[in-house]
């Protein structure tokens, strides 16, 4: 077992287990009460969208700069994670709000900047997809995948720029985080594990663009020679209904999560044996 | 024997370009004279489908202006005119113009025929919508801040979608969410012109979008010269 086989997936899974743990056992808010736990799943999503794009600028500057094609795979590959993973932070807010603001959506900056983040990226992807030659994919969407990032800080910093019902930075802001202890450990546990998935789904994903390179390539030789803030509430019952938005949203994380990383998974097996079969 | 011609500097190129744009624009006429009519219609259907309510389309008026002309002026951006063909490309290159000297000529091209069509649009939206039009100089700076940006940014939609099957369905998935800033911006500067507060910081807002997007279009368009 190597850390590039299944000890990552397993460390993962430990990692998953523990942060779920550690977001049913944290504190309910005052608040919010059992609703708060919504954000052990909803902020690291949002989070790995973020660094998810910063890798995809990251690899398209150095496919423009070094032409490897490693670097175009590992662009694309951390783009369409990040596009799973805005879609996801979108719809854990969406639970969210429901029984927080009334609403399953708001025009409110950080949403109205997400979404337009999140179809961004699908442009990105679409513009991958409509492009057949290899190199001229790697560096339409290199570029692409530079300026695209712009979108990243405005969404970061709309909730500072513009009056907004989403809550300002509550970590990242300059001084003692505006959280309780307990509940900031629980946060930074899922965002670990949170990482770690990204990174067995980023690796899938890398996988998966090599195993299709893989293909175009056994495809095209075969045709030669014949003719895709908190602080904590001790001792407090929620009610049932808080509890069942909870289930719910983690129902959404953790289905989406298992259900992307075993559609990657599917989809590189069949390439792979496509592959086989034009050998 | 007479010296050689010293070579144009690449701001004489780029007006030369955008005045070879403008003049094949001038004769297909699709920017002036099929799409601005089209956003036209679009202004006119609006209230069909909200309600003929005057109070309200008042108030709506000025924002579906904007969204008029940030839909419909990706479309001016994209039109089949600003195609250039192989050998056109060709002959370019072959003249030494560079990569970014061509885009920037299309994008200037691009921002005259978005003024063009904001100027036309313009006057529709107040017959149709009648806004409230106290501090209209403001909007001046804001249709040009408008018309340089989504230039820019529909020159370098174009570039990246040049030579695909779906560039005209592309470009403007690729170019509407990246001009938010943009829509905003316009938007506000009449609303914050409105109610006696200063409309600087849309139209610095809307500054450094097109600051941003020029850059990024001046750093990269080099890169995609070599994707053809």
């Amino acid at each position: 077992m190597t850390l590039s086989g299944a000890r990552l997936p397993a460390v993962a899974g430990v990692a998953v287990a523990a942060g779920l743990a550690g977001a049913l056992l944290a504190p309910p808010d005052r608040l919010q009460g059992e609703l708060v736990r919504l954000m052990y799943v909803h902020v690291p999503a949002a989070w790995l969208a973020f660094l998810a794009f910063a890798i995809t600028l990251v690899a398209s500057i150095g496919w423009l700069w070094r032409r490897r094609p490693g670097a175009d795979r590992v662009a694309a590959a951390s783009a369409e994670v990040g596009v799973f993973f805005t879609g996801l932070a979108i719809a854990l807010g969406s639970i969210w709000g429901k029984p927080t603001w009334g609403v399953w959506w708001t025009w409110d900056p950080r949403l109205v900047t997400t979404a337009l983040m999140f179809f961004v990226y699908l442009g990105y992807l679409a513009l991958r997809r409509a492009t057949v030659d290899p190199v001229s994919r790697a560096r339409r969407s290199a570029v692409f995948g530079v300026v695209a990032f712009v979108q990243v800080p405005i969404v970061h910093l709309s909730v500072l720029w513009w009056r907004t019902l989403h809550q300002p930075p509550t970590v990242l802001q300059p001084g003692d985080p505006s959280i309780d202890h307990s509940m900031l450990a629980a946060l930074l546990g899922n965002l670990v594990a949170f990482t770690l998935v990204f990174a067995v789904l980023l690796r899938e994903r890398v996988r998966l663009a090599a195993a299709e390179d893989a293909l175009e390539t056994a495809e095209e030789s075969a045709a030669a020679i014949s003719p895709a803030m908190r602080c904590p509430r001790r001792g407090w019952r929620a009610p049932v209904s808080e509890w069942a938005w909870v289930v719910l949203g983690y129902s959404v994380a953790y289905g989406a999560l298992g259900g992307y990383l075993a559609l990657l998974v599917r989809r590189r097996v069949r390439v792979r044996w496509r592959a086989g079969q034009s050998r | 024997m007479t010296a050689p011609a010293a070579a144009p500097t690449p701001l004489r190129q780029c007006l030369e370009l955008a005045r070879k744009d403008l003049r094949a624009e001038a004769r297909a006429g699709e920017a002036l004279l099929v799409t601005a009519p089209f956003g036209a219609v679009a202004l006119l259907l609006v209230p069909l489908a909200v309600g003929t309510d005057t109070p309200l389309l008042r108030e709506l008026g000025p924002g579906l202006f904007w969204v008029v002309v940030l839909l419909f002026g990706v479309l001016v951006t994209l039109r089949a005119s600003a195609v250039d063909g192989p050998a056109q490309l060709e002959l370019l290159r072959l003249c030494g113009i560079t990569a970014t000297t061509r885009l920037f000529g299309r994008a200037l091209a691009n921002a005259a025929l978005l003024l063009g069509v904001q100027v036309l649009l313009a006057p529709v939206a107040v017959v149709l919508y009648d806004p409230d039009l106290s501090g209209w100089p403001w909007l001046l700076p804001a249709m040009l801040l408008v018309a340089v940006g989504l230039g820019v940014l529909g020159a370098l939609a174009d570039a990246v979608a040049q030579g695909l099957a779906e560039r005209t369905t592309l470009g403007p998935l690729l170019v509407a969410p990246l001009a938010v800033p943009l829509l905003l911006g316009a938007t506000q500067v009449l609303a914050a012109a409105r109610y006696d507060r200063g409309p600087w910081p849309w139209l610095l807002l809307m500054a450094t979008a097109v600051l941003v997007v020029t850059l990024a279009a001046a750093l990269c368009a080099a890169h995609l010269e070599e994707a053809r």
